[in-house]
């Protein structure tokens, strides 16, 4: 039955006052709240009277012609087209395990250096079995192990956690909502992320957090710092992900661009003192005796699986290398680890062969670098100390 | 899905170019409403059953009131629409939030009770669509509508994906007539349509989530005590998000629905060139407001029985209106605080009812509304009492250990951003932007639709959810 025609009348004449009103003000027109206690009407949506198809096209041209400005001006920054780093994107990667992968696989979990360093086409090259990369820049490895030591589907494996001392042992974790929003993405979110990567990152440069116009407005030098407030930079782009299992490189123009690296290393160097808003030390302690616990609990339930877990200490240079001596020294930190987790490591000051590389910012290996890292660290693990079940060996690797 | 996200561009394409079809009307209404269940499944599939719950209480609901003669029967099936909804409205928005209040009540007279953590998902839009699909049921017990004619129409009219998470709340007699004679927009709508969506954009991930969020977060998120300048300018940014996400969201959804060929009612007005509150109200959240006081200020007496009565009917409606933002005590104080707010004006003008304000004075008072929602504002925002208290006396200016929050970059952007909104909507108080388009100079309108598009991209939105969908 159609709707009340009555109720159309009814409308009309209670909202004749408010149509007078609204009649005197040309350019309004009536809402729900000039028609109290009665059916609403259907609504009335003009359309100005203007050539929107001319208006549309001439709109078009120069939104593409803004954009060819700005992808420009990113690609003569040094900017390529790559895969976003994204939250979605490592989410595929840890459904692998859910789906059957994680009986028997390589599992990478750590910070921004296990991320960068461990170059995953050298490692299958090596074992003939490419490891699934979930590390997660800026973000303790910690929530990982954890989730994946209460997974059932993860066993007969191998684990790496890359340890980062500053990061590992103060639980700091810059993304680690991850796991939330993998448990909880939506289907849509990952059409969004499939989208995204076959039809987005693979053609703009400018697709970067880094070039993003809120960004780039912030890190202007005319800013003034506010009175009371520390001048505080946030970290540039450093990495470059070049397929879909998030094997990743440091940015080429942090070893082309001598600027570029000193303007990472500055931004390294602002947390190299205990300033306003950094832990004490006396809390450095706690966090780091909290890590460790967590670990040993985790290593304990990995083992029973039969996972091998292997801590890395990856490389560090420069004024960070000294930082991170100076705040978690090694023998109340990393030496603490293995003890405690009775896991093996590897740690790239007590090999030879991880000597002398090249980390153009101090915390990241260069690229060809980190293919010479990962091979020889592969041999660390598999030739030169035999391999290890865990719980068998609970001391550094070929120390 | 959500109206910012790579999905949605693609699924609104797929939509429209198969409603674009030579196809029957009824084909490309099931196309839609197919549409709509895969957009609201898009988030959680299995919530999608809420919403048929809700489509067919509320259909035979309707069809059982027609029929019904006696008013207890009629009064009965209205009653099983109003206790479906709302039930289901209360176990998964409120579930938690009575259980709690019931811990607390019961340990405030020393009985200690652990009650085990409820684990609720709350269905995105359930809000939203319960009030529509309850408007249906209450309009046909009310005698101001006769059912849609099929259910078609009527299923379509729940489920219709512009409006179904976050509005605007439609009523059934403003679209299912709608449904009911083939649409399809012309040239000019679907353009126009296109031009509304670019703007609604351009307020949500340009403005909203890049430049005003992030200010708010670092206000009210924080552990830090603000002062005045950074209590007030996150309050501001904060207003300047909320405006800018939900007016950004119906912007979208009413341009979406033009391009389909539909019109949807405006949800906001220009608020912040409100001068009162009762003006306020009949600019934000318009059909919200409008909901409530048809279906629970008018039928709670409104002002038909006395001041005692009507200030009663006022406070319950902005108490309730208030829960229904969110499960918290917050929520209740920020509509608590607008009941009052429209207590007093009501009262004011009652006592100065001869009072013409020149223009100075109307900027002024609309200045002080402006202020003041901004204090309602700290308790919708702030998650926790202790927070908006901290908030609060920041904006007071007596806050003794405060520290800076926001750098300069921050307040400048927030002030200009701020200032350009209020002047704005000042400077439309009285038009619409249709009526403001049909003058501009077409190079204009190009020009800067063109740069809200570039912005919009250059801004890379992160598919942020919008800040509705959680009510």
């Amino acid at each position: 039955m159609h709707l009340s025609t009555s109720s159309s009348d009814l409308v009309v004449a209670r909202s004749a006052s408010a149509e007078a009103r609204i009649a005197q003000r040309p350019g309004l027109r009536l809402t729900a709240a000039d028609r109290p206690g009665i059916a609403q009407p259907v609504p009335e949506r003009d359309v100005p009277d203007r050539r929107w198809g001319t208006i549309l096209f001439v709109a078009l041209v120069l939104t593409l012609l803004m954009l060819g400005a700005w992808e420009w001006h990113w690609r003569s920054f040094g900017v390529e087209p790559s895969i976003a780093n994204t939250d979605a994107l490592w989410a595929t990667q840890r459904r692998r395990i859910d789906q059957g992968e994680g009986d028997g696989a390589t599992v990478l979990i750590g910070s921004s250096r296990m991320l960068f360093d461990l170059q995953l086409p050298v490692w299958q090259a090596l074992s003939g079995k490419r490891p699934i990369q979930l590390a997660l820049e800026g973000t303790s490895p910690m929530f990982a192990l954890e989730d994946l030591a209460d997974d059932p589907n993860f066993r007969n494996a191998r684990l790496l956690v890359g340890v980062a001392p500053d990061i590992f042992f103060s639980g700091f974790a810059y993304r680690g909502d991850v796991l939330k929003y993998t448990r909880k993405q939506s289907p849509s979110q990952r059409v969004g992320q499939w989208l995204s990567m076959h039809f987005v990152e693979p053609f703009l440069a400018f697709d970067d957090p880094d070039y993003a116009l809120p960004a780039v407005l912030e890190r202007q030098d005319w800013w003034p710092v506010r009175p009371g407030m520390h001048p505080r930079k946030d970290v540039r782009k450093l990495m470059v992900v070049t397929a879909p299992d998030r094997a990743s490189h440091i940015w080429d123009k942090l070893e082309k661009d001598p600027a570029y690296a000193a303007l990472a290393q500055s931004i390294w160097a602002q947390h190299f003192s205990l300033g306003p808003g950094m832990p004490t030390p006396a809390r450095l302690r706690k966090l780091t005796a909290e890590q460790i616990a967590r670990a040993s609990v985790a290593v304990a339930k990995l083992r029973k699986r039969h996972v091998e877990v292997i801590f890395v200490r990856t490389p560090s240079a420069g004024q960070y290398l000294v930082f991170e001596d100076k705040l978690f020294p090694r023998a109340q930190t990393w030496d603490v680890l293995l003890a405690r987790t009775g896991a093996p490591g590897v740690h790239f000051q007590d090999h030879p062969e991880l000597q002398g590389l090249w980390l153009p910012e101090w915390s990241h290996l260069a690229t060809r670098d980190a293919v010479r890292f990962t091979g020889a660290l592969y041999r660390i693990i598999e030739h030169d100390t035999g391999h290890q079940i865990a719980g068998v060996a609970a001391k550094p690797l070929a120390r | 899905m959500v109206f910012n996200s790579l999905t949605f561009i693609a699924f609104f394409a797929i939509v429209l170019a198969i409603h674009s079809l030579p196809l029957p009307w009824k084909i490309r209404k099931v196309n839609l409403l197919v549409a709509s269940y895969l957009f609201y499944s898009a988030w959680n599939p299995p919530f999608v059953i809420l919403l048929w719950i809700s489509t067919v209480v509320d259909w035979y609901a309707a069809q059982g009131l027609v029929r019904a003669q006696r008013p207890v029967a009629r009064r009965a099936w209205m009653l099983l629409s109003v206790v479906a909804n709302l039930g289901m409205l209360g176990y998964f928005k409120y579930g938690g939030f009575l259980l709690a209040n019931f811990t607390a009540l019961l340990a405030s007279v020393g009985v200690v009770y652990h009650a085990p953590a409820p684990d609720i998902v709350l269905p995105v839009g359930i809000s939203f669509y319960t009030f529509a699909t309850m408007s249906y049921t209450l309009d046909v017990y009310l005698r101001r509508a006769l059912p849609a004619r099929n259910f078609l129409d009527y299923a379509l009219f729940v489920t219709f994906f512009p409006h179904l998470v976050a509005g605007p709340i439609m009523r059934p007699t403003e679209l299912v007539p709608q449904f009911e004679q083939p649409q399809r927009a012309s040239r000019r709508r679907l353009f126009f349509g296109l031009a509304l969506m670019t703007v609604g954009m351009f307020n949500k991930v340009v403005l909203a989530d890049g430049f005003l969020a992030q200010a708010a977060e670092t206000v009210y998120d924080s552990d830090k005590i603000p002062g005045a300048l950074d209590a007030w300018m996150g309050t501001l940014a904060f207003s300047g998000q909320i405006f800018c996400d939900f007016a950004g969201y119906s912007t979208i959804a009413i341009g979406v629905a033009m391009c389909l060929g539909f019109a949807m009612p405006d949800n906001f007005r220009f608020p912040y060139a409100a001068v009162g509150f009762s003006d306020f109200w009949r600019r934000w959240h318009i059909t919200l407001s409008s909901w409530l006081r048809d279906y629970l200020y008018i039928p709670l007496g409104g002002n038909r029985h006395g001041p005692r009565r009507t200030y009663a009917a006022l406070m319950a409606t902005m108490l309730l209106g208030g829960l229904w933002h969110g499960a918290n005590w917050t929520f209740v104080v920020w509509g608590g605080l607008h009941g009052i707010y429209l207590s007093v004006e009501r009262w004011l003008r009652k006592r100065f009812s001869g009072f013409k304000p020149n223009l100075w004075a109307l900027l002024a008072f609309g200045l002080i509304t402006y202020a003041l929602v901004n204090i309602t504002w700290v308790f919708f925002r702030a998650k926790t009492f202790s927070r908006a208290w901290t908030v609060l006396r920041g904006m007071f200016g007596t806050n003794d250990k405060a520290v800076p929050l926001l750098s300069t970059e921050s307040l400048a952007v927030v002030g200009a951003i701020i200032v350009g909104l209020v002047v704005t909507h000042w400077l439309m108080r009285n038009r619409t932007l249709e009526s403001v388009l049909a003058r501009a100079p077409a190079a204009v309108l190009s020009c800067t639709w063109a740069v809200m598009a570039f912005a919009i991209i250059a801004t890379q939105g992160n598919g942020n959810a919008f800040i509705y969908f959680q009510f």
